[in-house]
């Protein structure tokens, strides 16, 4: 399988489209009314241009690429101190738009290669995948602890090695092996049987979707597991029947769909397979009339958007033939696939909940601080960042934050307990799954 | 090279790798903290160049100021040691006036980003550096007020632009932005702390400068060589619900200046702008590209604002009448629908469509600079006409804006000229079409604004010799051992 993942050198030209204006450094919107906020996790905590957006890892990948910037301890240090949340890249309107993300890991990838980086916590979550198949040096037998008291009560979750589903629902390892986040992948495949669906899990062979590493710049980990992962999936077609791959983390949604696309192969593997979060599965059923709720759940709420389910699914128009504008041209950005009011839906339809808005929202959201390695390189920047959003979340009135994403759950969790705040943090399947009327209830 | 930095330099770089601090380093430590300064090279690289064609340079140290204590002590110790300081918010000024000629210590601001106050009776409010242009709009709209938001990025420093006589979209009512401040709090080169117009008399009126003798004359325009501005208080103005853009085309520039001169005479505009085709298009067209031949050279937009429907209508009634004399001069002027983007741009202020340089830089890439001037708007076109000869003879697309100030009849006269910054070739040219124009336009009575040291030179070689002197005089009064960003004078 061939993969077409740039090297640094290769976005040159795409680095040198950057006009230094800064305009990535705020998210500004001219409304009216006007609205501001801080985009960059790390400028906030940082501060110096440098650290500063995409304007300053651009200065780094210049001076990079030059030669000016030989890698030194501090520099590959800072080329870390960024959640690749592309909050940066929302504010940009010039043609390396596109590739913002791509020129952070790029550099990050040419770190590696060249035996600089990654981060020390980083190299040992990289061993990891390399001896556990996941980033936490979790036994592949606890990947399915969670799965425990489903067998209790008496309603085992099907194993796909074994028998045949329609549907993969596949865990991923935050769900999987980190205890605060579980009650996830609980929540959601108890959603799942409520409402009476045909699904099955990989079990113990399930392996790492590779995010973590293609954020930390390791492309050969990342292309072994997802490699062993599409050639998992084409097997779950032809023989397991699969045909919908379900997954509750934004990070492994976001690898699948989009990191995976990198593959010579993925159309080909991918054809007859529909990948879909289970936010955007959840509210489909619901548009259909096919969730129903009872009860109350009696709070005020709100939703903070990952970035790996909103904007990082943006699809970018380029004029790459150069016949609307001139060749390599951004054109415009589609925001259809990003998964900003599915959520958003759900949790306004659940009865008994007042949903409240959060200033920095949707495309616009504020990084919880956890994602581009930096809950593993730097946890305590990570958790300080997520107390920002709950403190973001606080100044709403809300009582509860909700998000999507494992990771982003978990941090924000670490966030909260920081500043001792009073919110809680949900996944929004936890929601759900406390109203909804399953097939076999009254 | 500075010569600090060539005898930190070795120093310098080594110190990151080795763990080890150099004195300079350690003094700054104490006085910003651990976290707010740094010698680390790939951070003095970040701050080493902007969007010019002004040759990049590093500092030899990056500091972030939280207090004023700190900036007074960073001052002090500076200017004790003599090492040059340069004051930077988010450096987007578009002539590398905080590329550090010098090396020495690059005082980044953005962290002082207090709005400390907005009075919504007197209409002032009181800012400190790193208050953004986005911020501030977001907190002066919640009192439905408004400020002289210039085309540029939202991110980037109202103080700054104000003290470097920023221009704004409510240039043709209110003046140049650097106008509207009304009292200032300023660190000087050797550390004192003070206070001019009505806030150093009462440490909680900023609402003017004037009666008092104009002494904030000495912080405004001099490209932070005189001292570090800490606070200032500007006007914000209320914002009439009613707005009315008037917008025409023509074929050349003779007829807008006529156009534009009949109409600031009502002194109604907020803003009365004009531009060139090559500037209407998003992006300006990198290289030159001739224009449609029956495409107008120029649109103007009027942007007017007004409390009522009825004072609109008198407004629409007093431009029609300017309309009606124009064409009765045989004028080319034409109603026209200005595309909307760009006017879009240039109307709903702070704009991410400008400030991101997209209408800008788009095409031509990573590079922009300008000459930007005053210029009395009666030689606007022989000046245009001479800039496009040059322009286009530089391969350059004739990227004209003109305003008018305050109803009288002078304004900025500006070309936007983008580049492609990662060919050297194409960035000197590029400077050197600029700095031709730039000629013309001084020998016809303009004067750059924000200007890089090639137009200061300029300025200088044309300056009446007492003014020079007292320049001088004025700026080793203040800054006696020369630290503050120096070399930005040409002097
Ligand atoms: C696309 C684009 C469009 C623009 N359009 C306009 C426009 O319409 N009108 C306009 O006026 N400008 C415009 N600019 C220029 C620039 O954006 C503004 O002047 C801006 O507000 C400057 O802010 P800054 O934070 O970038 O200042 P910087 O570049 O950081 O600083 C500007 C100058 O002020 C000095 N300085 C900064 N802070 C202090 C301080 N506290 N005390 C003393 N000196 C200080 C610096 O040393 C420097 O000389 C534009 C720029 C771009 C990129
Ligand atoms: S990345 Fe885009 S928005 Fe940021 S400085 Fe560069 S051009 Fe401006
Ligand atoms: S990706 Fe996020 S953390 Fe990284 S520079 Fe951009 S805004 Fe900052």
């Amino acid at each position: 399988m061939d993969w077409k993942i740039a090297e640094l050198k290769e976005l040159e030209d795409k680095i040198w489209r950057c006009t230094a204006c800064g305009t990535c450094k705020t998210a500004y919107d001219y409304g009216p009314p006007p609205t501001f906020g801080e985009i960059c996790p790390a400028g906030t905590e940082f501060g110096f241009e440098g650290f500063m957006a995409s304007k300053g890892k651009i200065a780094f990948a210049r001076g990079i690429l030059s030669g000016e910037l030989p890698w030194d301890e501090e520099l590959v240090e800072a080329i870390y101190k960024c959640t690749v949340c592309a909050g940066c890249q929302n504010q940009c309107q010039l043609d390396h738009k596109p590739y913002i993300p791509e020129i952070i890991e790029a550099m990050r990838r040419k770190a590696v290669a060249e035996g600089a980086g990654p981060m020390p916590l980083h190299k040992n979550l990289l061993q990891s995948m390399k001896n556990y198949n996941n980033p936490y040096q979790g036994p592949r037998r606890v990947r399915t602890d969670w799965t425990r008291p489903f067998k209790k009560a008496g309603k085992p979750i099907k194993d796909l090695n074994k028998e045949p589903a329609p549907v993969l629902f596949f865990v991923g390892c935050t769900g999987a092996f980190n205890t605060a986040a579980r009650a996830v992948p609980t929540a959601t495949a108890s959603i799942f049987q409520k409402l009476g669906m045909d699904f099955g899990v990989l079990g113990e062979n399930e392996i790492c979707c590779g995010s973590t590493a293609m954020r930390v710049g390791d492309s050969e980990e990342f292309k072994r597991v997802a490699t062993k992962n599409l050639e998992t999936f084409k097997w779950l077609h032809d023989e397991r029947g699969v045909k919908t791959i379900i997954s509750s983390c934004a990070g492994c949604y976001r690898a699948i769909k989009k990191d995976y696309s990198l593959s010579s192969e993925y159309d080909e593997v991918m054809s007859g397979i529909e990948v879909i979060h289970t936010a955007d599965y959840l509210n489909r059923l619901f548009k259909e009339g096919k969730l129903k709720f009872k009860g109350e759940l009696p709070w005020k709420v709100t939703y903070h958007d990952p970035c790996h389910t909103g904007r990082h699914l943006n699809k970018f128009i380029i004029d790459h033939e150069g016949k609307q504008l001139w060749k390599g041209a951004y054109v415009d950005v589609d925001q259809s696939e990003c998964l900003y009011e599915q959520p958003r839906d759900l949790l306004k339809a659940i009865p008994g909940i007042e949903f409240v808005e959060m200033k920095r929202n949707r495309a616009n959201s504020f990084c919880c601080g956890g994602g581009g390695g930096v809950m593993t390189g730097f946890g305590d920047w990570a958790a300080k960042n997520a107390s920002l959003r709950i403190q973001e979340g606080e100044e709403t009135g809300a009582e509860r934050i909700v998000s999507i994403c494992p990771f982003c759950h978990f941090n924000l969790n670490e966030g909260a307990k920081n500043i001792s705040s009073q919110v809680k943090v949900h996944d929004l399947t936890e929601l759900i799954d406390q109203v909804l009327v399953g097939i076999n209830d009254d | 090279m500075s010569e600090l930095s060539s005898l930190r330099q070795e120093q310098v770089t080594g110190i990151a790798s080795a763990g080890k601090v150099d004195s300079v380093l350690r003094e700054l430590r104490k006085i910003v903290g651990d976290s707010n300064c740094t010698a680390s090279k790939h951070i003095r690289y970040a701050y080493s160049y902007d969007l010019s064609f002004v040759k990049p340079k590093m500092p030899d140290y990056v500091v972030m100021a939280e207090k004023v204590e700190q900036i007074q002590e960073l001052l002090r110790f500076a200017n004790r040691e003599k090492i040059p300081v340069v004051p930077y918010t988010a450096g987007t000024n578009i002539g590398g006036l905080t590329i550090p000629e010098r090396g020495g210590i690059l005082l980044d601001l953005k962290k002082m980003n207090r709005i400390v106050d907005i009075d919504s009776e007197s209409h002032v409010a009181v800012i400190e550096p790193g208050v953004s242009h986005a911020k501030l709009a977001d907190a002066l709209y919640k009192h439905r007020l408004r400020f002289g938001w210039p085309v540029g990025p939202p991110s980037a420093s109202v103080l700054a632009c104000a003290v470097s006589h920023g221009i704004g979209g409510l240039n043709a009512k209110y003046g140049l932005n650097s106008q509207e401040i009304t009292s200032m709090e300023v660190v000087l080169p050797t550390g004192e702390l003070v206070r001019v117009g009505s806030c150093a008399i009462r440490h909680d009126a900023w609402h003017s400068c004037l009666p008092l003798p104009q002494l904030d004359g000495l912080f405004k325009g001099w490209l932070g060589t005189s001292g570090v501005v800490t606070k200032i208080g500007i006007s914000v103005h209320p914002i009439p619900p009613v707005l009315k853009v008037f917008t025409v085309s023509c074929d050349n520039v003779e007829d807008m200046y006529s156009y534009m001169h009949n109409l600031s005479n009502y002194e109604m505009c907020d803003d009365l702008t004009a531009v060139s085709w090559w500037l209407a298009q998003v992006p300006i067209p990198y290289p030159f590209k001739p224009k449609p031949d029956n495409a107008p050279e120029w649109f103007s937009f009027a942007t007017t604002t007004s409390w009522t429907e009825k004072e609109r209508d008198a407004r629409v009634e007093i431009w029609e009448k300017v309309f009606e004399e124009e064409q009765k001069k045989g004028t080319s002027v034409k109603q026209t629908v200005y595309p909307e983007e760009a006017l879009k741009g240039r109307t709903q202020l702070p704009s991410q469509v400008v400030g991101s340089t997209k209408n800008y830089c788009k095409q031509g890439g990573a590079g922009i600079s300008w000459p930007g001037t005053f210029t009395p708007a009666k030689v606007w076109a022989p000046v245009y006409n001479k800039w496009k000869e040059i322009l286009i003879a530089h391969n350059l697309s004739p990227s004209v804006r003109m305003s008018m100030y305050r109803g009288v009849h002078y304004g900025m006269l500006r070309a936007m000229i983008p580049f492609n910054k990662q060919s050297d070739q194409e960035t000197e040219n590029a400077r050197h079409a600029i700095v031709e124009c730039l000629k013309v336009d001084l020998d016809a009575g303009g004067i750059p604004y924000k200007p890089p040291i090639d137009f200061a030179n300029e300025i200088n070689q044309r300056a009446d010799p007492g003014y020079l002197d007292l320049l001088r005089r004025m700026k080793k009064f203040l800054d006696p051992n020369d630290i503050m960003n120096p070399g930005k004078l040409g002097i």
